[in-house]
């Protein structure tokens, strides 16, 4: 069962060419989402981390390879046209890093960790950890009070002036669950993104390999989709 | 990052919850000590409990001005009572509950001072039907507000401690993340609440009060030295964290915000009424306008505290 609520305005299913990826569409999820958030509102949230995903390992993985990374933000475009998002917010940050002789870039966006800060401060419970790993919002009884934005390490959070509400990277999870990838996957022009289940061979071969790793471990906050190949300094 | 998402409005909100539940600290000190009772009328009371209940009322309505959706569509805030994995919910559970508190105490104290009113509505009640003829003739004031009090000084501690764990749970902004907050937050409650109800209201009300509380200079160097320790603690916290905590640190002891708290923190609501209490309490002389600017300075100084550490956040680098 899902919880990703959008908008009515943003409800629609999806439009052939966006993603063209079968399955679950945005009507389905919100339909679901709406259910949900009754759920949530009676019972105080039906998924949250601690009740429903006991594993802190994700059933997805999303790597970026920092040393493909151009910081070309053609994954931050995506992103923001996937999601209606305005040019001046996003859902990906690209950080420049090192000197100019030696700069790389660090996308950063939602860690979907298994302790979230982010769903511990929420007051109304909006956000929860969806089985397969991904953290999600439910955007019908967020109310914006913003506590979660200011709570996330990562700085993932964004709030939507729009709508009233904190939203943040959702995976794509529409998408996802119909077989596809996320936006941000698919229009990576350099390949840094790796995007597949934990047991897929490459994504299981290069987390065995330890060289993609939890960005910021030590935050604290159990990162169980993104993990990233760090360039060598 | 967090100064943009939390700004002004937050920090009038935690100055206003923490000057409300400080006012109705010194109120409820007064009624349960018995100095409430060692003068015909205890201005200071008055004040205390007629302003705590509107201060935290406004606070709050100033947070629910800051939701988003919760302000456009209100049916999901009693959502925010749900998850007590959040600190949020803690504080509005303490607020819903402090807050009739607050107003029982400021009527109670009202109709104590004013004794006409209990004798008015029991006159009055006579046009309802018998069986709803409640109001008596007398009430056991003292004994109904020693109740109001003790149960009300407990979530007035809540309120003011509250404010402090909402930041310093925040383990993204590494200034907040320390327990020495929610601690600086209670002194600097009370302190407002002293500031408030007995410097600017009740000296208003009675020019001399000063003179009838002697050791009220003692209370506001103590309320005073534990401030600055307070405050000197968490800015050596941060600076020996280092990182983004000593960032924020640096930042209100030279930095941007730095004439904002040497000035009006420091200067206006420490030394000034720092000064002002030594010199009445050596000479035993009170001046009526330097109590008054001494007690705005406090609550000058009491919001100002909330800006700079809401203002000074620096997210952790990542």
């Amino acid at each position: 069962m899902m919880q990703r609520c959008k908008g009515a305005e943003s409800a629609e299913p999806l439009q052939p060419g966006e993603g063209d990826a079968p399955g679950v569409s945005r009507r389905a999820l919100l339909r679901a989402g709406l259910a949900g958030g009754l759920v949530a509102a009676i019972g105080g949230g039906c998924l949250s981390p601690s009740e429903e995903v006991e594993a802190s390992e994700s059933e997805y993985v999303l790597i970026i390879d920092l040393t493909k990374c151009a910081g070309c933000r053609a994954c931050e475009e995506a992103c923001n046209q996937r999601n209606h998002l305005p040019e001046e917010q996003s859902y990906i940050r690209i950080l420049a890093r090192g000197d100019e002789e030696d700069r790389w870039f660090l996308p950063v966006q939602c860690q979907h960790c298994h302790d979230a800060p982010c769903a511990t401060v929420c007051p109304v419970d909006a956000t929860y950890q969806h089985p397969s790993g991904v953290v999600l919002v439910n955007e019908e009884i967020c109310v914006g009070c913003k506590y979660c934005i200011v709570a996330c390490p990562y700085g993932a959070r964004i709030y939507d002036e729009h709508k009233g509400v904190a939203s943040k990277c959702w995976l794509c999870l529409d998408w996802v669950l119909g077989g596809g990838e996320p936006a941000c996957v698919q229009a990576c022009l350099k390949g840094a993104r790796i995007f597949g289940k934990r047991t897929d061979s490459q994504i299981a071969r290069l987390l065995a390999s330890g060289r993609a790793q939890a960005l910021h471990p030590e935050f604290g906050t159990e990162p169980s989709v993104l993990r990233y190949i760090f360039p060598e300094t | 990052m967090a100064e943009h998402h939390w700004g002004w409005l937050i920090a009038i909100y935690l100055f206003l919850g923490g000057m409300g539940a400080g006012s109705f600290l010194v109120a409820s000190i007064f009624e349960l000590s018995g100095l409430r009772y060692k003068y015909d009328f205890c201005p200071t009371s008055l004040a205390g409990a007629g302003v705590s209940g509107p201060l935290i009322l406004i606070g709050t309505v100033l947070l629910i001005f800051d939701l988003g959706a919760g302000m456009r569509q209100p049916w999901r805030i009693p959502l925010m009572f749900l998850n007590f994995s959040s600190v949020m919910t803690w504080g509005i559970w303490i607020l819903s509950l402090f807050l009739p508190l607050c107003f029982v105490y400021a009527i109670l104290e009202l109709m104590h001072v004013q004794p006409g009113i209990l004798a008015w509505l029991h006159q009055k009640q006579n046009i309802l039907p018998r069986p709803l003829r409640i109001v008596p003739e007398t009430l056991p004031y003292r004994r109904i507000k020693r109740i109001v009090c003790s149960v009300g000084c407990v979530f007035a501690v809540g309120t003011a401690v509250y404010t402090g764990v909402l930041l310093a749970v925040v383990q993204a902004v590494p200034f907040w993340n320390s327990p020495v907050l929610p601690v600086l937050f209670l002194v600097s409650a009370t302190s407002t609440g002293i500031g408030l109800s007995f410097d600017l209201a009740a000296t208003m009300a009675v020019p001399n009060l000063h003179e009838r509380y002697g050791k009220m200079p003692i209370v506001h160097m103590t309320m005073i030295g534990l401030e600055v320790f307070l405050l000197a603690l968490l800015m050596i916290v941060s600076l020996v964290k280092g990182g983004d905590a000593a960032e924020s640190a640096k930042m209100i002891l030279i930095g941007s915000q730095s004439v904002v708290f040497w000035v009006l923190v420091i200067g206006t609501g420490m030394i000034y009424p720092f000064t002002v209490s030594a010199y009445a309490y050596a000479r035993h002389k009170h001046g009526l306008t330097t109590s008054l600017l001494a007690g705005a300075g406090i609550v000058v100084a009491g919001l100002f505290v909330r800006y700079l550490v809401v203002a000074a956040a620096i997210p952790l680098a990542l």
